[in-house]
């Protein structure tokens, strides 16, 4: 059966209780999908930056508030956290830098390192860091993800 | 086992020693961000405390002057009807001032979620300014303002141009900022509303002569909540929403706002916003064809 596919983009999140193929490309982003098990259902972010700090909206373009949302959304949808697995993708350094503030790629991957072991949960998979970009597909259904290294520097 | 001499001691004492001053020095500066981060933070949350008391004004007031008014109007008797008009144009004033609140808050949460996703269409540019400044037609003539739309496109103002974007949203965007201008500019003054592009990026300027933004508050304007004035007599109503909306939205869509501002001359908010991508039939569609499918062998599996 072909199954509906949805295109994330950055900033936002995708959870759902019927399998999809969710889609989304990532530079120095970094995307955190969650997958329960036990009711076969998941559910992905894709953030930019690792912290709110009050600046505008508190949207999951930020990390730490991202990781909450989308496990909140993976409760709704009847979720035990205790039966949620993640797995972390992203967080490549597609620009050239040595100041130690910009390597936002490495920040966003230690905020996902760390919430998820705040939170408690297993990361049982994961792609991170590099030079280059990443097109992941996720599949809600079965947790599976593929992965594809893109050479192209990516802004996501 | 070698024997180090004395310099070369020395010199890695030195070393160590620059290395360590090196990590304080970051360290302080990371402690004072935190600190910063930490103030907003509390702002944020105390806006926020304020937000709530606040949509005592800004929500059930309106709505009780909208009943009042209403009331006020069933009961005119016949040879009076000419009273109605400004009874009406009231309601309409508040009305609408509430209808923009409300859709600001509904875009806010949205974006707050995350589950906004942009919707591209065919837009055509300067219709969707016209009905806009039609809207802000009665809040304008109020204060004698002028709304005038200029063009740098090549198209006169009032002809067809068409750019790919989410319609949506970009109203929301261009609402706020003509909504700011009418909403802070001196009376009798001109509202500019310019469209031009840069690159292929469509922009659109709201130019107003009013009391502008100082450069303190320009970090500060797209915050959440943030409102300039919020003194008790504060003759400009809202929740410090609209701008911090525009600037989630532009991320969403890939552009972004600009802020140009001399104080009670002149002030200039641009935002610039590319072509949107139009998917097709719902599925994931990637410009460079089907590099997105995983079928080959370079993908892995996780």
């Amino acid at each position: 059966m072909e199954l509906k596919t949805h295109f994330l983009y950055p900033s936002t999140l995708f959870a759902s209780k019927t399998p999809y193929l969710v889609n989304t490309i990532l530079g120095s982003c970094v995307a955190v999908c969650m997958y329960d098990p036990v009711l076969k259902i998941g559910g992905i972010n894709h953030y930019m930056l690792p912290l709110w700090n009050g600046e505008g909206l508190a949207s999951p373009k930020y990390g730490n508030i991202a990781i909450e949302k989308l496990l909140e959304k993976m409760t709704n949808n009847g979720s035990k956290k205790s039966n949620i697995i993640a797995k972390v993708f992203g967080g490549g350094e597609v620009i050239d830098t040595n100041i130690s503030q910009f390597h936002i790629g490495e920040r966003n991957i230690l905020i996902a390192q760390q919430v998820l072991k705040e939170l408690n949960i297993r990361i049982s998979g994961q792609s991170l860091g590099g030079k280059n970009g990443r097109k992941i597909q996720f599949n809600t259904g079965t947790g599976a993800v593929l992965q594809k290294i893109i050479q192209k520097s990516l802004p996501g | 086992m070698y024997k180090i001499t004395d310099e070369e001691l020395l010199q890695e004492l030195e070393k160590r020693f620059s290395e360590n001053k090196n990590s304080i020095k970051e360290l302080q500066k990371l402690t004072k961000q935190l600190k910063e981060v930490n103030g907003r933070l509390e702002e944020s949350e105390s806006l926020k405390s304020h937000f709530i008391s606040n949509i005592t004004n800004e929500i059930i007031n309106p709505f009780a002057a909208i009943l009042g008014l209403s009331r006020n109007i069933l009961d005119v008797k016949k040879e009076d009807w000419n009273k109605v008009i400004s009874m009406v144009q009231m309601i309409h004033s508040e009305a609408f001032h509430l209808d923009f609140q409300l859709k600001n808050i509904f875009a806010a949460a949205k974006l707050e979620a995350g589950d906004w996703m942009p919707e591209i269409v065919k837009v055509d540019i300067f219709q969707m300014i016209d009905n806009l400044a039609e809207t802000f037609k009665y809040e304008s003539n109020k204060k004698g303002l002028t709304i005038l739309v200029e063009s740098e496109l090549g198209a006169p103002p009032g002809s067809s141009f068409y750019f790919y974007t989410d319609a949506e949203k970009l109203k929301i965007i261009l609402s706020n900022l003509i909504s700011n201008a009418v909403n802070f500019s001196h009376n009798e003054k001109d509202i500019i509303v310019k469209v031009w592009l840069k690159e292929t990026k469509l922009c659109v300027s709201v130019i107003d002569h009013g009391v502008g933004v100082s450069e303190v508050n320009k970090k500060i304007i797209f915050d959440r909540f943030k409102r300039l004035d919020t003194g008790i007599n504060s003759i400009n109503r809202g929740h410090g929403l609209g701008l911090s909306v525009n600037k989630a939205i532009l991320d969403l869509l890939n552009g972004f706002i600009e802020l140009e501002s001399y104080p009670n001359k002149k002030t200039t908010f641009t935002v610039c916003l590319p072509q949107g991508e139009v998917p097709e039939d719902d599925s994931f569609e990637s410009s460079d064809g089907n590099e997105f499918l995983f079928d080959d062998d370079n993908s892995e599996m996780f």
